[in-house]
């Protein structure tokens, strides 16, 4: 009967423990957790609601302002520039990436590496604001600092850069793709690192595949994993985009460079309509809901495998 | 398969040479400009050295001047106190759910995994109206509290699976000989794991810093003058035209110069933290 009891009595202090643990690990973030997602839903909400002024009106209103973007005109370019930003701001990104890891691989020069690695990743480091503030000057069709450097060559520059509405939004997506191209290519290293890889390298270059058979058939099929991680972060980080937009062009000329955030932000904070930048706000989350999810899957097989 | 090798050298070299101007261009423009007189600037010789360095141009930056009315003195201070707050505390509250998630596999922590991954890039648009009416609800909008709030809840996640990607590779024996000896997992983690885990503690301290320093979104929606971010006041410098190109410069050296240091020195640490952020611990 008392060792029963006594099992018992552990029993509940072995429960007690993990009660106890459970909650001083986890309690915070399960705390900014409950509180991020109810913002969530509460934006939500916001959305489905009625507020056009500085003050608040959750009235039910269905999806009336879903239907008042999808009737603006503005939202549609805003659409096509996101569009653009998502399909330049990484493929050109990830292809410069894995052939100059690749590059680094076979460089033939020592120290090659840690410079390349310092050169441009630095950019990592700054913020878009500077980053914009400095291309934007760079970009300047009349005093900017490419086409003085043009002019002084003898080339009359046929560039306007930003001021261009048919193009400006790629010259926007080229700063991107220089910020991030650092971080790409460190993260695609890192994944050429496996000495599975590096193995199968090796046979191939025994078997005398050439170089870039080698990089085609061998090294790319295998970091699918990390081409994966590495897509989806630039995936989510372009369509994030907005303080390059802002500083640089503030959506403009006109609204040609205009994506959902800036859209997002005139709307709820300029135009007060709190409803329709809310559902903006949800179209955002919703698309880079879909495009995390083969991202999640793959971090949680490998977290929990 | 000489002359092949030869090929290699020239991409290589051409590779170089192009990246080495696409990269060095921006910044070496940026620091000789930033030390120029203004009519330098307007001669229009941008890549030559100044003539004589204009120290005064950060002096000018950071304290405001005639031709520069957004002194960033305050905004770097207040960005300090945002920031350190914000990396220390989710350094600490990530440690913790990390190591969590980590050692214990339940069908619990597999649902907060997957709330904690979706949470991870969340776009800002999506919770900003509601994180900018619990701000001004609760008064927080006016000290520095309400931008260290929006952050730790934004940013926690990230924090969370950072360390976690760290403690996933850190061997579980000594844990293991620890718990056999009757030590709470609480004191496995403040004895043992967090001692030797220092190293994995600045990767994402430097993550979180330079992620929180140069946030402009969230910055910008919660503005107050008091507690104008670093971020916020260069883009007022930045949108102004008539602040000179070289206190614009002066003021954007002042802006990156605590992560581009961090980078320039710690700068292992920082490829370890980018590299666990693409769980690759």
């Amino acid at each position: 009967m008392i060792g029963i009891k006594a099992l018992r009595r552990q029993k509940t202090k072995r429960l007690r423990d993990s009660v106890l643990e459970f909650l001083v690990f986890t309690l915070p973030l399960v705390v900014f957790l409950v509180i991020l997602y109810g913002t969530l839903a509460w934006n939500f909400y916001v959305s489905t609601a009625n507020w056009v002024s500085t003050a608040p009106d959750y009235t039910f209103t269905g999806l009336k302002w879903y239907q008042y973007l999808f009737h603006q005109n503005r939202f549609w370019v805003d659409v096509q520039n996101n569009l653009k930003w998502l399909i330049l701001g990484v493929l050109p990104t990830v292809v410069a990436a894995i052939f100059l890891a690749y590059l680094l691989e076979l460089a033939p020069f020592p120290g090659i590496e840690s410079y390349v690695r310092t050169l441009i990743l630095y950019p990592v480091a700054m913020s878009f604001v500077v980053t914009g503030t400095i291309w934007s000057w760079l970009y300047q069709p009349e005093k900017g600092v490419f086409n003085t450097i043009l002019a002084s060559l003898g080339v009359q520059s046929p560039f306007t850069y930003t001021n261009d509405p048919a193009t400006a939004t790629y010259w926007l997506v080229l700063i991107f793709v220089w910020q991030y191209l650092g971080f790409a290519v460190i993260i695609i290293q890192s994944s050429f690192r496996t000495a599975e890889l590096q193995e199968m390298v090796e046979a191939a270059n025994v078997e005398g595949a050439s170089k870039p058979r080698i990089l085609f058939s061998v090294i790319i099929p295998n970091i699918r994993s990390g081409i994966l991680v590495l897509v989806s972060l630039l995936l989510i980080n372009s369509l994030k985009v907005f303080d390059i937009v802002w500083i640089v062009t503030r959506g403009g000329p006109g609204i040609a460079t205009d994506v959902l955030a800036t859209n997002m932000i005139v709307t709820a904070y300029d135009q007060r309509l709190a409803s329709a930048g809310a559902a903006i706000g949800v179209i955002i989350f919703l698309i880079a809901f879909i495009l995390v999810i083969p991202y999640t899957i793959y971090a949680l097989r490998r977290w929990f495998d | 398969m000489k002359s092949r090798s030869n090929t290699l050298k020239l991409l290589v070299i051409v590779v170089l040479i192009v990246l080495t101007c696409a990269y060095l261009l921006p910044i070496y423009v940026m620091i000789t400009n930033s030390l120029k007189t203004l009519p330098e600037i307007q001669q229009r010789t941008y890549l030559a050295f100044p003539q004589q360095a204009q120290l005064k141009n950060y002096t000018d930056a950071l304290f405001g001047s005639r031709d520069f009315l957004i002194p960033m003195a305050k905004p770097i201070v207040n960005s300090s106190i945002i920031t350190g707050v914000v990396t220390l505390l989710a350094c600490f509250f990530g440690g913790l759910g990390g190591y969590y998630l980590s050692r214990v596999k339940t069908t619990f922590t597999r649902v907060i995994f997957v709330l904690v991954g979706i949470a991870l890039y969340l776009p800002y648009q999506a919770v900003i109206i509601p994180l900018t009416t619990i701000t001004a609800k609760t008064g927080l909008i006016n000290s520095h509290f309400g931008l260290i709030l929006c952050y730790l809840i934004i940013n926690m996640p990230l924090a969370s699976v950072l360390m976690g990607t760290f403690f996933l590779s850190f061997p579980h024996e000594l844990e293991e000989s620890a718990e056999v000896d009757g030590a709470s997992k609480i004191q496995i983690f403040f004895r043992i794991v967090v001692p030797v885990s220092l190293p994995a503690y600045a990767s994402v301290a430097i993550i979180i810093f330079t992620q929180v320093w140069n946030e402009f979104f969230i910055a910008l929606t919660l503005i107050t003058p008091k507690t104008q971010t670093v971020q916020v006041a260069m883009a007022m410098t930045q949108g102004s035209t008539i602040s000179p190109y070289n206190l614009q410069m002066a003021a954007s050296l002042l802006t990156v110069g605590v992560p581009l240091l961090c980078f320039l020195f710690l700068g292992r640490y920082f490829i370890r933290g980018v590299l666990a952020g693409a769980l690759k611990g």
